[in-house]
């Protein structure tokens, strides 16, 4: 025992921390979600919830599927020229721009694809003057599509910056050796490095899904009309009717959403750690 | 030796305030505009009336969410027992004010003011079938209506009957904001319960039946089918951005926004507004003193000033366009005529009479906005 104190000493400040600050607000918000306005056990909430929200859900599930998936593509892209691009200005450029969403915050972002995104926004405005579309057929993303725009070009940059770090580190033998042998360079990529970074790619992905579950300012700026994502509901059942009970069910399902995706990643790993 | 050094700096700094100055805290929900009217208009006039004290205002954000933030921190000083509550005027929605009453977290302090006996819209006495009679002052009243570009629609329509005909006929063109994007499209929803639902005067004083609801799926799949033509907007601001950019024609406002924003220039001066029957909300915000306020005897004479004629007048009309929270009879000869009238430009004192209704009151107003996630947004 005495062996160990020393230890639990050092750990006990940031263990506090977690419980004090973590797991009790997270324990209240769980049994919130199972009690009724008398504090009885219930399902109410649970019940409420799929009757207002189950749309919301299943949109809030496929919005952040989709971005993810964008994400993927086009971070795997980025990433790949990175590591395999041929001319070193190019290299150049592209390493220097690809970082800039990441430090610019969530809030921003949905405020300026508001104004960018509309019908007739900068975005609209600049294809009409360059004559690419006429006025009559200019189209506002203003729904769930400005959402996707909005999660696809703040994430990329992050899961590409991990990307390209796991792409840099892998063997450049196995690179060249396919190269001797006449591969293409997408060959390559899709063939030699990604497999060797995709762990990496997962941790990025899963790590995005959970920023996205929990973007309540994105949504709010661009798109908070019926269908909307989990975080407005949460919200507005907060701030329109003062009801926890169902904004901690609503909490719950994002957390088990969120769970589901870390648990498919662990199981992943945990599988190719035993090969 | 720096760090005692500082020590003492900041004691002396501490000691040198004077023990009279009092710091009167202000705690506003509401946009921006809210905290930017008092402590730029309202606080210089007072602080020159009471030398030495000084008045810190604090805003808690938009819309009933700013007000929520509100009744819980007073609740949460409540809890803990506190002889002394950190806010001595807040600033509140209707809906707050009913909350904030029956939780018993306020001061009834209306017949102590001057200015009490100047109050006369029922409003002020109910706030959402709640009685709130001596507990508030409101500090303006506002309304919400339909603003509309002459241009694209010179014959805009007078009922909500028209309204969703011209939608069916002009698909995408008119836009409003939902219900969780801000009042203007909760009054708008309202609005249309009102006019297609049957009794709204039930809705509107009560007396509460639970069973009232079965009567809101026919205006509520009405309301679905009319969703179909229009235009979501991201928000109250978001549906006057629209409308400056022209990518709707038509939309739900709420009026003193879209006079500000004519004024200033964001919006096309040539847009008008239009209180379509049988009507649409509006709401006060309302001062109160909560319950144990640190300094009430100075909270009072803060509120009598705020809806005193004189800043009713100059504050509250002519630089916010808002309608005036006391009898507009003790404001108008503030005023001179083309600003009075700029107010009345396009809906007249007679069709505010007619067709300004309020808010419905708590259980069904909450029952309708749950009726609308569960039947027209799920």
């Amino acid at each position: 025992m005495r062996r160990y104190l020393p230890g639990l000493l050092l750990v006990s400040p940031a263990l506090a921390i977690i419980v004090f600050l973590f797991l009790v607000p997270l324990a209240g918000a769980v049994t919130g979600a199972f009690q009724d306005a008398d504090g009885g056990f219930s399902f109410g909430n649970f019940i409420k919830t799929y009757q207002l929200y189950s749309n919301d859900i299943l949109f809030t599930i496929v919005i952040v599927a989709l971005s993810a998936l964008l994400t993927a593509a086009l971070s795997v892209a980025i990433a790949g020229y990175l590591t395999l691009g041929t001319s070193p200005a190019a290299v150049a450029i592209l390493r220097w721009l690809y970082r800039w969403p990441l430090f610019i915050p969530f809030i921003v972002v949905g405020q300026i694809l508001r104004t960018f995104l509309a019908k007739n926004g900068l975005m609209n405005n600049i294809f009409v003057a360059t004559g690419l579309i006429t006025p009559l057929h200019t189209v506002g993303f203003l729904d769930w599509r400005g959402i996707v725009i909005a999660f696809v070009w703040k994430q990329t940059p992050f899961v590409t910056l991990l990307l390209a770090g796991a792409m840099a580190s892998i063997d450049r033998g196995t690179v060249e050796a396919a190269r001797n042998l006449g591969a293409s360079r997408l060959r390559i990529l899709l063939e030699i490095v990604l497999p060797q970074a995709a762990p990496t790619l997962m941790v990025a992905l899963t790590l995005s899904i959970v920023t996205m579950m929990s973007v309540l300012s994105v949504p709010l700026m661009i798109a908070s009309q019926s269908p909307t994502v989990i975080t407005v509901d949460m919200a507005f059942r907060i701030n329109a009717y003062g009801d926890y009970g169902v904004a901690n069910a609503l909490g719950l399902i994002s957390l088990v959403l969120t769970g589901a995706v870390a648990w498919i990643y662990l199981r992943q790993t945990m599988r190719e750690n035993a090969r | 030796m720096n760090r005692l050094f500082f020590g003492a700096a900041l004691a002396a700094v501490l000691g040198a305030t004077p023990a009279w100055a009092t710091e009167l805290t202000v705690i506003t929900a509401g946009d921006q505009n809210m905290v930017d009217y008092i402590n730029n208009y309202l606080a210089p006039i007072f602080e020159k009336q009471n030398p030495g004290d000084t008045v810190k205002a604090v805003g808690t954000g938009p819309g009933d969410a700013g007000s929520q933030k509100i009744i819980e921190r007073l609740e949460a000083q409540k809890q803990a027992n506190k002889d002394k509550w950190d806010v001595d005027v807040a600033v509140v929605h209707e809906k707050a004010a009913g909350d904030l009453v029956k939780d018993d977290l306020l001061k009834k302090y209306r017949a102590d003011i001057k200015t009490g006996s100047m109050v006369t819209r029922s409003n002020a006495d109910m706030a959402l079938g709640t009685d709130v009679k001596g507990y508030v002052m409101p500090m303006f009243n506002s309304q919400t209506a339909i603003a509309y570009n002459p241009a694209l629609v010179p014959n805009p329509p007078k009922t909500y009957a028209d309204l969703a005909k011209w939608v069916e006929k002009n698909p995408k063109q008119f836009g409003y904001n939902g219900i969780k994007g801000g009042m203007s499209g909760v009054a708008f929803v309202v609005g249309w319960v009102y006019a297609n639902a049957g009794d709204a005067k039930t809705l509107e004083q009560g007396p509460y039946k639970p069973d009232e609801k079965a009567d809101w799926s026919k205006a509520l799949g009405e309301l679905k089918t009319f969703n179909q033509n229009v235009t979501f907007t991201p928000g109250n601001a978001g549906t006057l951005d629209m409308l400056a950019r022209g990518e709707i024609a038509m939309g739900p406002v709420w009026v003193d926004m879209f006079y500000s924003w004519q004024a200033s220039g964001q919006l096309p001066p040539d847009l008008k507004l239009i209180l379509p029957s049988p009507g649409m909300p509006g709401q006060p915000m309302h001062y109160v003193i909560p319950a144990k306020a640190e300094h009430p005897k100075l909270a009072e004479k803060f509120i009598a000033l705020a809806t005193s004629p004189d800043v009713q007048a100059n504050g509250i009309v002519k630089k916010f366009n808002w309608y005036p929270g006391i009898d507009a009879d003790h404001v108008k000869p503030k005023l001179d005529e083309a600003t009075w009238n700029k107010l009345f430009t396009d809906i007249s004192p007679k069709e505010l009479a007619d067709y300004g209704k309020p808010f419905p009151i708590k259980p069904y107003f909450d029952g309708i906005l749950e009726a609308y996630e569960k039947q027209v947004a799920n």
